[in-house]
């Protein structure tokens, strides 16, 4: 169990003030927030490499705020990898082990097995210049997992890869998770991470922890404008996914909805609010999913306003002004919302 | 296909102008380093290069410049490092005071070593415990380091600068301590640049003349390094003994460049 308690941190342009979290065993932890919140900060803070200005870190019960990193038990991955580019696969993710003085026949062995787990063991002998980023990435993670670290430090893992490699990469890092049983602390500024991944998640923003709680917590009421507007995806829901000849539906209870996803079983999805068309009558269009309802509030924000309607499940879309008044939209009049399938982003559970 | 820009076919006279220039300058130089070479007649100048003077200051050269290079590596490293990695009160001045010897003629610095080595108390000191630096070997090693520090430190500098300090953070949590994250992990990925200062640091201090002359003196066969027999022949007319020292010279600057550009890439030292 990881315990961070009153911890601050200045350093150049970035300052970490008085952050409290508490990171259980076996834990998938996400640190969500903007670039510049001071995430990697924290990340390192924890890791031992910078020494906080006030607070404790304490790690399964010990006070670790003072230890030298290579005594924390902590295993970090940056977004750019850092595989010494002078030494092979095997050499990189064989590093720690050797540094703790492992026999070289047991290091083969161990880097092997991990190597096995992540599907790299056929790249082992080329130098990580020549690996694509999704096989550095694992490289990466193999180098810190050898050494069955306390807690596994993810730094933006994902974010370094195309969005194809990226979904992919989220499984992995969930089936890794789920083996090794390592806590995890993974820092983020992508939600979609969030919904894939957390068991618990923890808003940053300017250097504070402005919210902790589940995702479904977060998302649902956020505790601050800020993460409102950063989590971005207003229509969250839980369903079920079932594919049906060839067409994937997912049942929220009152309603279903027709998705581009091949993903089945427990899911949960988002739809973006300005993905949200709002109109008075049905019509024909390639959106495949039509709802009726009722319009139950109509919020001035901005020069975009926030318009919710109530169709056994309620969707927030985003209008201009002049549309709201075009459409003659307030509370209590009927309304149909309609998006297309490709809208609905999906997560596994 | 778009015309290549750079192909010569069409040439306009703004192009035909800067690149006669280019030439122009590039011809220049090769005639004048060409005929000092080819000035003497090919057996004088085999005999020169043969003769005990010449020999005595190749041998004199390689030795203090091998040393005052040694002695440049091992300070300019951890120099080097702290400039880049640490931040402590004042580093701007210090980064500033590694670049004043750039600017400085080294006659200046010999001057300096001079006085410090020679009538001040330090120099007094060192005298008695008959350590003698001024009119000697030694103070040939003295000027040398003294002049080509700030430049291995700024190679150096800048080789540590290319790497990021994530590196070292990663091998700290794997188990490295300070020490061992900077020799298995920075050394090894700064191993080209520390190569190309050593090289240019190495044919610097062969070639300097300034500080030598003013902290070593110039007498013969003692503190006759290559600039310094050089100088002295030329002073008293032995023209071919001067061409040898120099046509040696060119040779060393020439390979150490070659060397210095293979593993630097194109990085700026001056």
């Amino acid at each position: 169990m990881l315990r961070i308690a009153g911890l601050s941190k200045h350093l150049g342009d970035f300052t970490l003030t008085d952050v409290n979290l508490t990171v259980a065993e076996r834990e998938y932890f996400i640190i969500l927030g903007p670039t510049g919140a001071g995430k990697t900060i924290l990340l390192e803070t924890i890791a031992g490499i910078y020494a906080p200005d006030a607070g404790t870190i304490t790690l399964d019960g010990r006070d670790v705020t003072a230890t030298d990193p290579k005594d924390r038990g902590v295993g970090m991955v940056y977004q750019d990898y850092m595989l010494f580019p002078h030494l092979t696969i095997e050499e990189n993710i064989g590093f720690g082990l050797l540094q703790r003085g492992v026999e070289p026949a047991r290091i083969q062995e161990s880097v092997q097995e991990i190597a096995g787990l992540l599907g790299i063991d056929h790249l082992l002998g080329r130098t990580p210049g020549t690996l694509s980023g999704g096989e550095q990435q694992r490289a990466a993670i193999s180098r810190a997992l050898v050494l069955r670290p306390r807690i596994l430090l993810l730094d933006e893992p994902l974010s370094a890869l195309d969005t194809g490699t990226r979904d992919r990469f989220r499984k992995e890092l969930k089936a890794v998770h789920r083996a090794t049983g390592t806590t995890v602390v993974h820092i983020t500024h992508h939600f979609e991470d969030v919904f894939a991944l957390a068991d618990r998640v923890a808003v940053m923003q300017d250097g504070k922890v402005v919210q902790v709680g589940t995702p479904d917590e977060v998302f649902r009421r956020p505790a601050t404008e800020f993460v409102a507007a950063f989590t971005g995806m207003e229509n969250v829901f839980y369903g079920v996914s079932r594919i049906q000849n060839g067409e994937t539906v997912i049942d929220l209870g009152g309603i279903s909805i027709r998705t581009a996803t091949d993903v089945e079983g427990d899911v949960c999805l988002g739809i973006r609010p300005e993905e949200v068309i709002v109109s008075r009558e049905p019509f024909e269009s390639s959106a495949i999913n039509a709802f009726p309802g009722t319009v139950t509030e109509v919020r001035q924000n901005g020069i975009f306003s926030r318009v919710v309607v109530e169709t056994g499940v309620p969707f927030v879309a985003v209008l201009t002004r002049q549309s709201i008044a075009r459409l003659d939209l307030a509370e209590g009049k009927e309304a149909y919302v309609t998006f297309k399938a490709s809208a609905v982003h999906v997560f596994m559970r | 296909m778009p015309p290549n820009r750079d192909a010569l076919p069409h040439p306009t006279p703004f192009r035909v102008l800067f690149l006669a220039v280019l030439f122009g300058v590039i011809a220049y130089m090769a005639v004048v380093i060409v005929g000092l070479v080819a000035y003497p007649p090919l057996p004088a100048l085999i005999e020169s290069l043969t003769s005990p003077e010449i020999l005595f200051a190749v041998e004199l050269s390689l030795i203090t410049s091998a040393i005052s290079t040694t002695l440049c590596v091992t300070a300019a490293v951890p120099v080097a490092y702290a400039l880049v990695r640490f931040s402590f009160p004042g580093k701007r001045i210090a980064n500033t005071i590694f670049n004043i010897p750039l600017a400085l003629p080294p006659l200046v610095a010999g001057v300096a070593l001079l006085i410090f080595y020679g009538p001040s108390a330090f120099g007094q000191m060192l005298s008695r415990w008959g350590l003698d630096v001024v009119y000697t070997p030694l103070g040939i090693i003295v000027a040398q380091f003294f002049v080509n520090l700030p430049y291995m430190v700024r190679i150096t500098r800048s080789a540590f600068e290319a790497i990021n300090p994530r590196y070292e953070h990663v091998a700290r949590t794997l188990g490295c301590t300070e020490w061992g994250a900077f020799r298995q992990v920075t050394l090894p990925l700064a191993k080209n640049g520390l190569i190309a200062g050593l090289v240019i640091t190495w044919s610097k201090s062969i070639g300097e003349f300034g500080a030598v002359l003013m902290l070593a003196g110039a007498t013969q066969m003692k503190t006759e390094t290559l600039p310094i027999a050089l100088f002295l022949n030329m002073s008293t007319g032995d023209l071919d003994l001067a061409i040898a020292a120099a046509v040696i010279l060119i040779v060393i600057s020439v390979v150490s460049l070659s060397v210095f550009e293979h593993y630097s890439g194109t990085r700026e030292v001056f």
